[in-house]
C-alpha cells in the first residue's frame, strides 16, 4: 500500500514530517488507448489509494455506461477529462494527473498518440523526467512506438521507461517478452538512446505494477511503481551545470533595493560568487540571495529566488545573469530543431515572436534545411513545416539573445514561436547551435545617411504599399500617384510585377512560400531605397496579412503606408485585364488569389480606395492628399 | 533582533538553538522569545536543517569576496589568476614545466628560471629546501615504522641512497611493491598588498618529491577535505607509482569522506600525522560541510522536496504573470487555497507587496467567520482588497434559499465575477483552481484563454512548454492564470501546515449549529436561514471541507480540531472534497459546462 495507514492512523505528526521530505517526479505516458495507457494511469492513481469513495462510485456507474471492461471497474474511464473525449472513446490533449506515494509525489502528462497528436506529446514531454512508452505484447514495436521514443529523445527526457503491456493476453511468455526488448534495443541502437528500462507487465491485471508478478516469475527487474520511485530526477543533474538565472522581474520595493526575480535554471549559486549579465556581459557579484523566509546561503536549480549584487549594474527583464566563469553563449543567428504546432504551415521568410526564458524578440526562419520523418526518422526536403512537422531550421533574430545549447540545458536552449496575428502558440523550438556566419557583418557607420539624402530632395522618404486582388487596380492607381509626384518634382520609384517577376524574383513561383519570399525581397529592395531617399510606391497583390507586418517592421515608424485598393472580386474578375481569371477558373493557373488561394484584406490601412466609389484620378488624389497629411511632401 | 548585527558564530549558535527548540514542538513564537531570531530567520534556518543537516544551518560568510581582476596577457599575476581557477588538462596537478606551458601559449613566455622565480615569490615553492635529506633518512626520522615496509623505486636516485645510507640491501623479489615516497600540505600565497586588492589570493595544496619537485592545486579559499580527495585523485592521475604520503599541516585522519576515499583506492598509502618541524599548521582544516558556502569549484547540490518544487513553480508563474500583464488582480474567495496563492504571492514580490489587488467577489452568504478573517488578514498583510457584489443581484434579493444554488450561483458569482473583471478592467486574473479537483480540470491550462466574453474554448487553448507561458493577447481578451495547477489537497493542507498558514477557523471542528437536509449538514449561520416546520437547529461537532456560501456548503461531522487531525482525517476518509460542495452534484461534466459559461 502506498501510503502507510498505520502511521497516518498513529502518528500523523511523524507522517507529516516524514511526507514533507518527499520529492517530485514529472513522467509522461506515451501510447494509445489501445496500448492501455489509460488504464495503467487509472491503475496507479487505484494502487496509491488516492481514489475516493465516490470517485470510485462514479466511475463504476459510468463502467456501466461508457466502460469496454463488462462488469469489472474500467481504469481508462478515471482518467478521461473532458465530456466530448469520453464520448469519443479518445483523447484529445494533454491530461495531467497526480498520485503520490510514500517516497514520492508524481505527476503524469496523459497524451494521445497518434501521429496527428505529435505536438501533444512534446508539450507533455517538455517537462518530464521520464518517459513511459507503452507497448503491447501481442503487437510488439510499432511505428507508433519508434515515433515515441525520437519524440522523447529528441525532446531530451533523461529515462525511458519500455512498458511492455498486456503481458496476461500471450501467457506472460517470457520469449515474446525477450524478442520485443531485442527488437528495441536494436533501434534503440540507432538512434541512440540510452538508460532504457523493460518491464513487461499487465496494467488490467496488476502484473508487476506494483507488486512483482507471480506469473512471470522469470523477470527480475523492478516493478514500475518500484522504479518511479527510485529514478533519478533531473533537477538535481541541472544543480551541477553552471549557473543560470533569468531575470523576470526586478524588484523595487525602495531605493536601497534592487532585486533581481527569477528561478534557477541550472547550477547553485551563493552570496559572494561572480557573475556575469548577458547580453550586456557586464559582471558584479552575489550579495543577497533574497526571500520571504530571509536570505539563503545558498539557492540551487529550480529555486525561486530574488538576487542582489554588490554592484549597480543595468540588468532588466529578459537578461539572464550567469556564472563569470562559466557564462552562457551569445547569438543572433542559430540552427534549431522546430516542432510545429499550429493548422498555418511555418514559412521561411515570414517572421514570428521567439519567446526564450523570459525575453521576447523577433525571428525570422531563414531556411528549412530538412523536415524529419517522425515515423522513419528520414530527412526530408521541405519548403514549409505544417502541423505536427518537425524540422531542422536556421533562424535569425533581431537582437542577440543568451542562451546554451538545448543538449547542455532544457531551459535556456529551448524557446516558443507566437504568431504575431493572432498571439496563437505556433511552434515549440530547441537550440542546437548558434551560425556565426554573420559576425564580420557590421553596420558600417556612413556620413550620408537617410535623412542627408532626403533633405536633398526635399521630401521624406516612405513606402507606399498598394495591396488588393489581381485586377483591382493596384498599377494604374500607383502610375497616377507616380506622374503627379513627379510632376510636383519628388522623387520616385515603382516596384511592381514587371520589373521584380521578371528580374529578381524570376526564380520564385506561386505557392504560398514563394509568395512570402517573393514579398520579402521586395521589402528589403524598398527598404534599401527608402534609404536612398525616395518614395517607392509597391504595386503587388501581397495577400498575406504576415507579410505586409513583415515590410512594416522592417522600415522605420512611420515609414509603411499600406493603401488597401478595395475591389470586390466579381468586378476583378469582371474586368480581368490580362484573362488570368479565366485561366484560373479553368485550372489552368494554381494558387491564383481570390480562387484557390486566400485574400487576407488589411484590417487598419491607412488608405482604404473603394475602386466602385471613385475614377482612378480620385483615387490618386486621395494617396497625395494622404503624403501632404503625413507631411512626406 | 535583526541577525545581521550579530557575527556569524553567534548568529549560528542562536540558529541552531532555534531549530533544536522548533525540533523539541516548541511554538515559533516562544522561539523567538528564548533566541531572539524572527520568525522567518527560525523557518529558514528549521529548513536549512532538513535539507542538510546541522551544518546547513550555519549561515555563510558575509562581505565582499574576493574578486578576479583582469591583467595583461600572458602576466603573472594572469597566470595566477588561472591557476586559482584551474587545473592543467591532463587530469593532472599544476607543477614548473606545466606552468611554463601556460605562459608558452602567451606572448613572449619568460624563461623556466624566470617562473622558477614568480613561483618563489608567491610561496609556491621553496627557494631553498634545506639540509638535503632522502626518502630513508626522512623516513626514519619521522616515521620509523615504515622503513621496513619502504622499498625504493628501482634505477631511482632514492635507492642508491637509501642502501648506502642505511646498509638495507635491496628486496630479492624483483616485481616487489615500489614506492614513492612523498610530502604533501597546505600553504597560503605569498602576495603583494596590490595584488590582494586585486583580488588574487588563495591557498594551495601540494606535494614534493625529494628531489624538490613540486605538484600543486589552488583554492581561492581554505581548502577542505573535498579539496583535498581532489588533490589526491589528480596526484594518483599524475604519479604512476605507488605513493607513500606524509601530509603535513593537517592531519587527514579526522576527515571520514579521505579516509573512505583512501580505503578505495590502493596507489596512495597515507603516513599517520607526525609533527613536521619544518611548516606551521595552519588553522584547523575545516569540515566540507561547514566550508560549503565558500567552496570554489565543488558545489553542494540539494535535493528540493515536491513542496519546494511546487512554491518555486507557482512562483515563477506569479512573476511572469505581472511582467506581462497590464492589470492583473488576484481572485480571493477566503478559503483555504485562496490562502496558499496569497502566501506565495507574498513570498514571490518580497520585499515588495504583490504588485496587484485582490478581488473577492462577494455573493453576500459566505460565512461570517470568513469575513471577519478577510478582514483581519488583509489588514495585517498590507494589502488591497477590492470586494464586488453583483448589484443586480442585490437588487433582486438573489438567494440560494428562494432562487436555488444553481440560479444564485449563476447570477452573483459567473456574473459577478465578468461584471467586475470587466468593471475594472483587469486583463489577468490569478485563481485557486487545481487540476486535482475535478477531472474536467485536468487539461486546463496554467494560463487560459478566455474570450472578449468570458468563454472558455477547450479547443481553442495554447499549448504550454517547458516554462515558457504565452500571455500576450488581443485587447478585450482576458487570462485566467491557475498557480496552484499541479498542487493536490494534500500538499495544499501539507504546505499550510509547514508555512503556519492562517487558515479560516471553519475548516478545524467546533461545536455548531446545523440542520440536516437531503443528508446534507448545513450550519444555521444567521437568521436569514428559512427554517422548515419542525426544524430545529442542533449543536454537532462540525468542520468545513470546503467553504463557500453556507447555506450551500455541507459540514462534516468530525473531531479534528488541530491541521494534523484535518490531514489525518482527510487522509482516512473516503469521499472527495468537492463533495461538500452542492454545485457540483449534477452530472459528471456539469462543471465543464459551468466553465465554458465563465464560472472559473
Amino acid at each position: 500500500m502506498a501510503h502507510s495507514s498505520e502511521m497516518i492512523s498513529d502518528d500523523i505528526v511523524q507522517y507529516l514530517k516524514d511526507h514533507e521530505q518527499k520529492s517530485l517526479l514529472r513522467f509522461i505516458t506515451c501510447g494509445s488507448v489501445d496500448d492501455g495507457k489509460s488504464t495503467l494511469i487509472g491503475r496507479l492513481l487505484f494502487e496509491s489509494k488516492l481514489l475516493f469513495e465516490d470517485q470510485l462510485a462514479a466511475v463504476e456507474a459510468e463502467s456501466k455506461k461508457f466502460g469496454t471492461q463488462g462488469d469489472n471497474i474500467d481504469f481508462a474511464l478515471l482518467v478521461d477529462g473532458l465530456a466530448a473525449e469520453r464520448e469519443q472513446g479518445i483523447t484529445i490533449d494533454v491530461a495531467y494527473r497526480f498520485f503520490s506515494t510514500d517516497k514520492r509525489k508524481f505527476i503524469v502528462a496523459d497524451t494521445p498518440g497518434h501521429e496527428q497528436y505529435t505536438r501533444n506529446m512534446v508539450t507533455g514531454a517538455s517537462t518530464a523526467d521520464v518517459a513511459i512508452l507503452m507497448v503491447d505484447a501481442r503487437r510488439g514495436i510499432l511505428t507508433q512506438t519508434r515515433r515515441h521514443s525520437y519524440l522523447a529523445s529528441l525532446i531530451g527526457i533523461p529515462h525511458i521507461v519500455v512498458a511492455i503491456n498486456k503481458m496476461d493476453l500471450v501467457d506472460y511468455s517470457e520469449k515474446t517478452y525477450n524478442q520485443i526488448r531485442e527488437d528495441y534495443l536494436e533501434f534503440a541502437k540507432q538512434i541512440g538512446i540510452e538508460n532504457i528500462t523493460f518491464i513487461p507487465m499487465s496494467a488490467l491485471a496488476g502484473d508487476n505494477i506494483t507488486e512483482p508478478s507471480n506469473n512471470m516469475t522469470w523477470y527480475h527487474g523492478t516493478t514500475l511503481m518500484g522504479y518511479l520511485e527510485t529514478v533519478q530526477v533531473d533537477d538535481e543533474l541541472m544543480q551541477k551545470a553552471p549557473f543560470r538565472m533569468a531575470v523576470q522581474w526586478v524588484n523595487r520595493p525602495n531605493l536601497d533595493f534592487r532585486g533581481f526575480a527569477g528561478q534557477l535554471a541550472s547550477g547553485v549559486v551563493k552570496p559572494g560568487d561572480r557573475i556575469r549579465a548577458l547580453p550586456s556581459g557586464k559582471e558584479s557579484t552575489i550579495a543577497t540571495i533574497s526571500t520571504y523566509d530571509g536570505d539563503l546561503p545558498q539557492a540551487v536549480a529550480g529555486q525561486s529566488v530574488t538576487l542582489t549584487l554588490n554592484d549597480e549594474i543595468d540588468i532588466s527583464r529578459g537578461d539572464m545573469i550567469t556564472s563569470a566563469s562559466e557564462p552562457a553563449s551569445i547569438g543572433k543567428q542559430f540552427e534549431t530543431t522546430i516542432i510545429w504546432m499550429h493548422e498555418e504551415p511555418l514559412m521561411p521568410g515570414r517572421t514570428y515572436l521567439m519567446q526564450i526564458g523570459t525575453k521576447t524578440v523577433t525571428a525570422s526562419i531563414t531556411d528549412i534545411k530538412h523536415q524529419v520523418n517522425v515515423n522513419t526518422m528520414e530527412h526530408l526536403a521541405a519548403k514549409k513545416l505544417d502541423l505536427n512537422g518537425i524540422g531542422e531550421c536556421n533562424i535569425s533574430l533581431d537582437q542577440d539573445i543568451a542562451f546554451d545549447s538545448y543538449k547542455a540545458n532544457r531551459d535556456t536552449g529551448s524557446f516558443i514561436l507566437i504568431d504575431r496575428m493572432t498571439n496563437n502558440t505556433v511552434g515549440a523550438g530547441l537550440i542546437n547551435f548558434a551560425l556565426r556566419r554573420s559576425t564580420n557583418i557590421t553596420v558600417q557607420h556612413t556620413e550620408v545617411n537617410k535623412a542627408v539624402r532626403s533633405t536633398l530632395k526635399s521630401q521624406k522618404p516612405c513606402v507606399i504599399w498598394l495591396t488588393g486582388l489581381s485586377g483591382s487596380g493596384k498599377s494604374t492607381i500607383a502610375d497616377l500617384v507616380e506622374q503627379k509626384l513627379l510632376a510636383s518634382g519628388h522623387h520616385t520609384y515603382l516596384l511592381d510585377g514587371d520589373n521584380v517577376r521578371h528580374g529578381l524574383n524570376n526564380d520564385l513561383g506561386f505557392t504560398d512560400q514563394d509568395r512570402v519570399e517573393n514579398i520579402r525581397r521586395i521589402a528589403e529592395v524598398a527598404k534599401l531605397m527608402v534609404d536612398a531617399g525616395l518614395i517607392v510606391l509597391t504595386s503587388f497583390i501581397s495577400p498575406f496579412q504576415a507579410e505586409r507586418k513583415m515590410a512594416r517592421d522592417m522600415l522605420d515608424e512611420g515609414e509603411f503606408i499600406e493603401i488597401y485598393v478595395n475591389t470586390p472580386l466579381e468586378v476583378a474578375e469582371d474586368r480581368d485585364v490580362k484573362g488570368l481569371y479565366k485561366k484560373a477558373r479553368r485550372g489552368e493557373l494554381k494558387n491564383f488569389t481570390g480562387i484557390d488561394s486566400p485574400y487576407e484584406a488589411p484590417e487598419q490601412p491607412d488608405l482604404n480606395l473603394k475602386t466602385l466609389e471613385m475614377t482612378p484620378e480620385e483615387a490618386a488624389d486621395k494617396v497625395i492628399e494622404l503624403l501632404k497629411q503625413k507631411a512626406m511632401i | 533582533m535583526n541577525g545581521k548585527k550579530l557575527a556569524p558564530t553567534a548568529l549560528n549558535k542562536l540558529r541552531k538553538e532555534a531549530v533544536q527548540l522548533r525540533l523539541s514542538g516548541e511554538t515559533l513564537a516562544s522561539i523567538k522569545q528564548q533566541t531572539g531570531l524572527s520568525h522567518p530567520t527560525i523557518i529558514s534556518a528549521y529548513k536549512c536543517f532538513i535539507e542538510g543537516g546541522w551544518e546547513a544551518v550555519n549561515t555563510g560568510k558575509r562581505g565582499r569576496p574576493k574578486t578576479v581582476a583582469p591583467s595583461g596577457l600572458g602576466s603573472p599575476d594572469e597566470c595566477l589568476t588561472f591557476m586559482l581557477a584551474n587545473l592543467p588538462d591532463n587530469n593532472g596537478l599544476w607543477h614548473n614545466q606545466a606552468v611554463q606551458a601556460w605562459f608558452n601559449h602567451h606572448q613572449q613566455p619568460p624563461s623556466l628560471k624566470t617562473i622558477n622565480r614568480y613561483l618563489n615569490a608567491w610561496g609556491i615553492t621553496a627557494a631553498s629546501t634545506g639540509p638535503k635529506l632522502t626518502p630513508p633518512s626522512w623516513l626514519a626520522q619521522h616515521h620509523p615504522e615504515q622503513l621496513s615496509t619502504y622499498h625504493p623505486l628501482s634505477d631511482n636516485a632514492d635507492a642508491a641512497t637509501h642502501t648506502k645510507h642505511l646498509g638495507i640491501t635491496k628486496p630479492q623479489q624483483a616485481n616487489s611493491l615500489k614506492l614513492k615516497v612523498i610530502k604533501g600540505g597546505i600553504g597560503q600565497l605569498s602576495l603583494t598588498a596590490a595584488q590582494k586588492t586585486a583580488g588574487l589570493d588563495g591557498y594551495f595544496i601540494y606535494a614534493q618529491d625529494f628531489r624538490g619537485k613540486r605538484y600543486w592545486l589552488m583554492t581561492r579559499n581554505q581548502p577542505d577535505s573535498q579539496d583535498i580527495i581532489h588533490f589526491l585523485e589528480r596526484l594518483s592521475n599524475q604519479l604512476t607509482s605507488n605513493l607513500l604520503l606524509s601530509f603535513h599541516s593537517v592531519s587527514l585522519d579526522r576527515f571520514t569522506d579521505i579516509q573512505q576515499w583512501l580505503a578505495n583506492q590502493t596507489q596512495i598509502t597515507l603516513l599517520t600525522y607526525a609533527t613536521s618541524k619544518s611548516s606551521t599548521p595552519l588553522a584547523p582544516l575545516p569540515s566540507a560541510a561547514e566550508q560549503q558556502s565558500t567552496q570554489s569549484y565543488v558545489r553542494n547540490t540539494m535535493a528540493l522536496t515536491h513542496l519546494q518544487r511546487l512554491e518555486a513553480e507557482s512562483i515563477q508563474i506569479m512573476r511572469e504573470v505581472v511582467s506581462k500583464a497590464d492589470n492583473p488582480v488576484m481572485l480571493y474567495s477566503i478559503g483555504k487555497d485562496s490562502a496558499v496563492m496569497l502566501h506565495l504571492a507574498m513570498k514571490a514580490f518580497h520585499p515588495s507587496k504583490p504588485p496587484f489587488p485582490l478581488l473577492h467577489v462577494d455573493t453576500g452568504w459566505k460565512f461570517r467567520e470568513m469575513y471577519t478573517f478577510r478582514d483581519e488578514l488583509v489588514k495585517n498583510l498590507g494589502v488591497e482588497l477590492i470586494t464586488y457584489m453583483n448589484p443586480e443581484g442585490i437588487e433582486k434579493g438573489i438567494n440560494p434559499f428562494t432562487h436555488g444554488s444553481a440560479l444564485h450561483t449563476d447570477i452573483m458569482k459567473t456574473e459577478g465575477l465578468k461584471q467586475a473583471l470587466n468593471k475594472f478592467k483587469f486583463d489577468v486574473a490569478f485563481g485557486g483552481a487545481r487540476r486535482d479537483e475535478e477531472k474536467s480540470r485536468a487539461k486546463e491550462r496554467i494560463f487560459s484563454f478566455r474570450t472578449a466574453d468570458h468563454r472558455w474554448d477547450p479547443k481553442n487553448q495554447r499549448p504550454e512548454l517547458w516554462k515558457n507561458y504565452n500571455a500576450n493577447k488581443r485587447p478585450g481578451e482576458s487570462i485566467r492564470v491557475f498557480p496552484l495547477s499541479n498542487w493536490t489537497e494534500l500538499d495544499i493542507w501539507q504546505y499550510i501546515y509547514l508555512e503556519q498558514i492562517p487558515i479560516v477557523p471553519l475548516y478545524l471542528s467546533a461545536e455548531r449549529p446545523v440542520v440536516e437536509r437531503d443528508g446534507t449538514l448545513i450550519m444555521v449561520d444567521d437568521e436569514r436561514m428559512p427554517l422548515q416546520p419542525n426544524e430545529v437547529p442542533m449543536m454537532k461537532s462540525v468542520r468545513f471541507r470546503t467553504l463557500g456560501c453556507y447555506p450551500l456548503t455541507g459540514a462534516v461531522e468530525s473531531e479534528a480540531d488541530t491541521l494534523p487531525a484535518i490531514i489525518q482525517e482527510m487522509l482516512l476518509t473516503k469521499t472527495s472534497e468537492r463533495q461538500g460542495r452542492m454545485i457540483d452534484h449534477d452530472s459528471a461534466a456539469s462543471m465543464e459546462k459551468k466553465k465554458q459559461e465563465g464560472y472559473f
